[in-house]
């Protein structure tokens, strides 16, 4: 298997292939990422592609010196996963004012059903309901390190904040988390 | 020793887990989770979580998303020309359940002719096979055959609709359903009109429970085998 760097190298000469392969090789990360930050398949899937444009367009500004190619792929989907956060915050604060009408409640609800991704499994499902729940601070904290398995110093270079920060956000995340899902009814077991 | 509390707990919590304090920190933090319960609870908690999430499946890439990705960036993929993934791409027909139907219809109206027509596919001869001597062998047994078989269909059809009128909140189970269609392929070419224009009935219709409706489809059908008898066994003659 190539390795990542030479298949920049390939798709800065223009080898179609090469970009190909690349996209194969981390969609799914950048997908997995993308969902469990907005818990919404469409939602990652649009984010997914947008991560890609921006990848393929500025490839050319990528240097390996900065970090393996996974971390700033990760990067560039963080970066792009608060924008959006940034962009639809008034939706989700409009969303949340209609929450509190009684009459809109079915509705609301309705359009809240994790979607059939989310429901895989059970378990997932509900990790996902209690992500939601956090901070986007907090929570993309927990889904880099627990469920995309990033070390510390890769967290850093990705949120671009001190390992300090990095772990305490961590920290403050997964037991939050594991209040909300106590509160949700879910026991984790070990 | 004394000044670590739930706050230092809370804290320390992730650290302890991932087993990164020091040893004194780890002692203190031990003792203070064995004698208070909330952080006793909390460690559980959070060791049981961290440990589910590193143990989740990533999900699967939508499969439409790489080509979709691959289209928005590189624009229009030209098909792909190589020679093996092609050919993969067309196995999958065969297995549809249309296909695999048709097949085995073919191949059943085959032995359901040739054992009716009296060749048994095992005494094949090259003769047998000539236009000539199918046609003489068929002929003889073809009519009397047809007209049986033919009211067989009948009368599968005839028990399958009262069956589904009977119990209209049954849900019509696909396997059923094929049962009368290969049939009417199984006829030889001569169908007659009034047999052709009644296609396999359809289960999802409208499921009344009314008796009327019962009645009539028995007297329905009844006419037809009689119509299908009376064409199949004696030479239409003149009224
Ligand atoms: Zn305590």
């Amino acid at each position: 298997m190539e390795p990542d760097a030479q298949l920049v190298q390939g798709c800065l000469r223009g080898e179609g292939p090469a970009w190909e392969e690349l996209v194969r090789r981390h969609t799914r990360r950048v997908f997995n990422l993308c969902y469990r930050f907005t818990g919404n398949s469409t939602e990652a899937e649009d984010l997914s592609q947008e991560v890609f444009l921006r990848i393929y367009r500025t490839l050319a500004s990528y240097r390996p010196a900065f970090g393996a190619f996974p971390t700033w792929l990760t990067s560039v989907t963080r970066n792009l996963l608060v924008d959006h956060y940034r962009r639809t915050r008034r939706d989700r604060l409009t969303d949340s004012i209609e929450d509190a009408m009684p009459k809109l409640e079915n509705k609301q609800s309705a359009a809240r059903t994790p979607d059939k991704l989310a429901l895989l499994s059970e378990l997932s499902a509900q990790l996902q309901q209690g992500l939601s729940r956090l901070s986007p601070e907090l929570r993309e904290a927990v889904i880099l390190r627990d469920l995309q398995g990033l070390d510390y110093s890769e967290i850093q270079t990705v949120l671009e904040v001190p390992e300090g920060t990095v772990k305490s956000r961590i920290n403050r995340g997964r037991i939050e988390l594991a209040r909300i899902l106590e509160e949700m009814g879910l026991r984790p077991q070990n | 020793m004394t000044d670590w509390n739930c706050a230092r707990s809370e804290e320390r919590l992730s650290d302890y887990l991932e087993g990164i304090l020091s040893l004194a920190e780890a002692a203190e933090f031990s003792t203070h989770a064995g004698s208070c319960d909330a952080c006793g609870k909390l460690v559980k908690q959070v060791r049981g979580l961290v440990h589910q999430m590193s143990a989740l499946d990533a999900l699967e890439t939508p499969p439409q998303l790489i080509p979709k990705i691959i289209e928005s960036t590189l624009g229009p993929r030209r098909k792909q020309s190589g020679g093996w993934q092609r050919w993969f791409a067309r196995v999958p027909q065969f297995w549809q359940p249309q296909f695999a139907m048709g097949a085995i219809t073919v191949a059943a109206t085959i032995l359901i002719v040739l054992y009716t027509t009296g060749i048994s596919p095992a005494k094949l001869k090259k003769a047998d096979l000539s236009p000539a001597n199918v046609f003489r062998t068929a002929n003889r047994q073809v009519h009397l055959t047809y007209a049986r078989s033919a009211k067989f269909v009948n009368d599968l059809r005839v028990v399958y609709e009262i069956q589904t009128r009977l119990q209209p909140d049954a849900e019509p189970s696909p396997a059923i359903t094929p049962a009368p269609a290969p049939q009417p392929n199984s006829q030889p070419p001569s169908v007659n009109p009034q047999e052709k224009s009644q296609t396999s009935p359809h289960p999802s219709h409208s499921q009344s429970r009314n008796g009327a409706m019962l009645a009539s489809l028995l007297h329905r059908n009844w006419a037809e085998n009689v119509g299908v008898i009376v064409i199949g066994d004696i030479p239409r003659s003149p009224r």
